[in-house]
């Protein structure tokens, strides 16, 4: 069958924030869907949004409450949303009570009342809130069969009237098999909500969405003033291609480095400046984003264990002035420290601005202060999710570089204390060495994923110009790396 | 004490009604009519428990300021039992007769849980040709 003989499935804005991406573009037209979760978790919110951003007076959406919320409470507490719009009620939303009929009545009335009220006003989407409350009463009284003709018939009939439907209920994982719902269901949508020692962790995941592709895996939302707000794991970008890797090398504006590097940093890698406390790290980057704005490459900075008047007051110290590209939007500082964050909410802050001024660097200092701002539940994922956002970030052509702070030792010489070193295509290691009574500084590149780099072990300072590495590699000792070196004489010097 | 808007959008809809002058209706008052309106159109929204629980709120609030309203008594299904049928000498209320406070009530608990704006949709929605655009908000502004 040719793609032109194919039926076209329209699909509908879910009204919430990142979800259509992770759905697919869009929730398929007259799909019959359950939204499933624990109380609290957001499933109401979540058909309100749905609700407000479809309904209109010629195709209204019909929202029945059954034994659970009291409608008037749900209508005062979800007023308070802003994509709660009043002047759509009632001719565009409207709430019918079925509770008595439920209480009252069988499956067969309620079914006949739902039928009647799609009958007269013809929506676009039909909501039942709370489906659970509806079959547990049904328990009571007709059998199992019936429950699944009851099912049958409400699927068949709201899709035959061009209906989207939601059924909202409050189940349990484990009855996800033999439950008749599940198997009827077009769309299932999971969503989650678990304490993680004193944060709240929201996920949601779409079980099972006939009809197109949505992106696999738990995604993390957040309920906020604006109601849900959903965080894909792929950040938005799981249709874009990668772009190809150019010859590209950009400037750290530091000119021994970019030679030792062959050159600056092939555009869109991702790097890695990792030493110890007072090494120079953040000064390092620092010069990388100053250098990109004199170049004409915006920048974001990412802090996390400073506010950005510090960041820039240091800047400025260092004759870097980051005051006026933040004022001619060549430059972001974004300060994200709550203390609850998921990687995929720092990510997508991240990605709105790196699509709002056009980023081409980004700063991210630190990985330890990173993690930090987590949620503890995202931390076990760190790695993960950090291979997940520099896969996603890289892949939009921005090179990255972060910085990561690395207990000095002079019995081995780590790179990072997260392992990270695979997700990095370049690493730059800084170092204290104890030469002749003094503290001194080295600098080494461990590698370059892009080709041949320096294997020179330089010395440097920082300075109030920055970082200024010496033009030649650090001669008359050996086991430098150790940071305790020893002094060789120089006959043994190799060349 | 009840805000001077809902009295004045209460009076509104009994005046609405009043002047409706369908012959089928001469014989119920209009306070009746507004009341089951309200009920018709709150029980679909609320269910009759949600709605029973409103007005019951709303009357035990009018008996306060008027005691002669205690003959009233609400049904199993919401409707008012009494209303339409009072009003004795004496029961008057300076502000307006007890079914103006009654309706008052009941709109004014509305107004707390769902807003005015809110509100005066659903009143809107029950009576399209009422004209609530001007209703005094209480506080010198207009709806």
């Amino acid at each position: 069958m040719s793609t032109q003989d194919k039926v076209t499935i329209h699909k509908l804005p879910t009204g919430v924030p990142g979800l259509d991406d992770i759905v697919g573009g869009g929730l398929p037209e007259f799909s019959f869907n359950i939204i499933a979760g624990a109380p609290g978790s957001g499933k109401t919110t979540l058909a309100h949004q749905f609700v407000f951003a479809n309904a209109s007076p010629e195709r209204p959406a019909l929202y029945f409450t059954v034994l659970g919320e009291s409608a008037i409470k749900m209508l005062r507490y979800q007023q308070q949303y802003t994509f709660f719009d009043p002047s759509k009620l009632p001719d565009s939303v409207r709430f019918i009570n079925l509770s008595q009929i439920v209480l009252e009545k069988d499956l067969g009335a309620v079914l006949a009342e739902i039928i009647k009220e799609v009958e007269k006003s013809n929506p676009a989407v039909v909501v039942v809130d709370s489906f659970r409350t509806m079959v547990r009463k049904s328990h009571n009284g007709p059998s199992e069969l019936d429950l699944q003709s009851f099912i049958q018939q409400l699927a068949l009939f709201l899709a035959s009237w061009q209906a989207t439907t939601f059924l909202i209920g409050e189940y349990a994982e484990d009855e996800l098999r033999d439950n008749p719902i599940f198997t009827v269901a077009d769309g299932l949508f999971w969503l989650r909500q678990t304490a993680e020692r004193n944060s709240i962790v929201r996920k949601l995941q779409i079980v099972k969405l006939r009809g197109q592709a949505s992106v696999p895996g738990l995604h993390t939302f957040r309920i906020t003033d604006g109601g849900l707000q959903a965080f894909s794991r792929t950040f938005g970008l799981s249709g874009h291609k990668r772009k190809d890797r150019g010859t590209h090398r950009l400037s750290i504006g530091i000119p021994a480095l970019d030679r030792m590097m062959g050159g600056g940093i092939p555009e869109g890698d991702s790097v890695l400046v990792t030493g110890a406390s007072g090494t120079g790290k953040s000064v390092l980057a620092t010069q990388f984003i100053a250098e990109g704005i004199r170049q004409g490459e915006p920048g974001i900075v990412a802090v996390f264990e400073e506010r950005p008047q510090a960041y820039t007051d240091r800047a400025s110290k260092l004759g870097m002035d980051l005051v006026t590209p933040q004022e001619d939007g060549k430059l972001l500082i974004l300060y994200l420290r709550p203390l609850d964050l998921s990687v995929d909410e720092t990510m997508n802050e991240i990605l709105e601005a790196v699509k709002k001024i056009g980023a081409k660097r980004l700063v991210i200092d630190s990985l330890a202060g990173f993690e930090m701002a987590l949620s503890p539940g995202f931390r076990e994922d760190f790695r993960e999710s950090l291979y997940r956002m520099i896969f996603a970030l890289t892949g939009i052509g921005v090179t990255i570089l972060s910085t990561v702070e690395v207990d000095e030792s002079f019995t081995e010489f780590p790179f990072s204390t997260y392992s990270i070193s695979f997700l990095t295509d370049d690493i730059i290691r800084l170092r204290y060495v104890s030469i002749g009574g003094q503290l001194r500084k080295i600098l080494v590149i461990i590698k370059m994923r892009g080709g041949s780099h320096s294997q020179d072990v330089r010395e440097y300072e920082i300075t109030s110009d920055g970082l200024v590495i010496a033009s030649e590699r650090l001669k008359g000792y050996e086991r430098l790396i150790s940071g305790i070196p020893d002094r060789v004489r120089p006959s043994d010097e190799k060349e | 004490m009840l805000p001077l808007e809902t009295r004045d959008l209460a009076q509104r809809l009994l005046a609405s009604e009043a002047s409706a002058g369908n012959p089928s209706h001469s014989t119920e008052s209009a306070a009746l009519r507004v009341y089951e309106k309200l009920r018709r159109n709150l029980c679909a929204l609320a269910g009759v428990a949600g709605f029973r629980a409103l007005a019951a709120r709303a009357l035990t609030l009018a008996k306060a300021e008027v005691p002669g309203l205690s003959v009233m008594q609400i049904m199993a299904d919401g409707s008012m039992q009494g209303l339409g049928e009072m009003d004795p000498p004496g029961d008057k209320h300076p502000d307006g007769n007890g079914e103006v406070i009654l309706i008052a009530e009941l709109l004014g608990l509305l107004m707390i849980f769902i807003g005015r704006s809110m509100t005066l949709r659903l009143v809107q929605d029950a009576w399209p040709e009422a004209d609530l655009e001007n209703c005094n908000s209480g506080d010198g502004t207009r709806a």
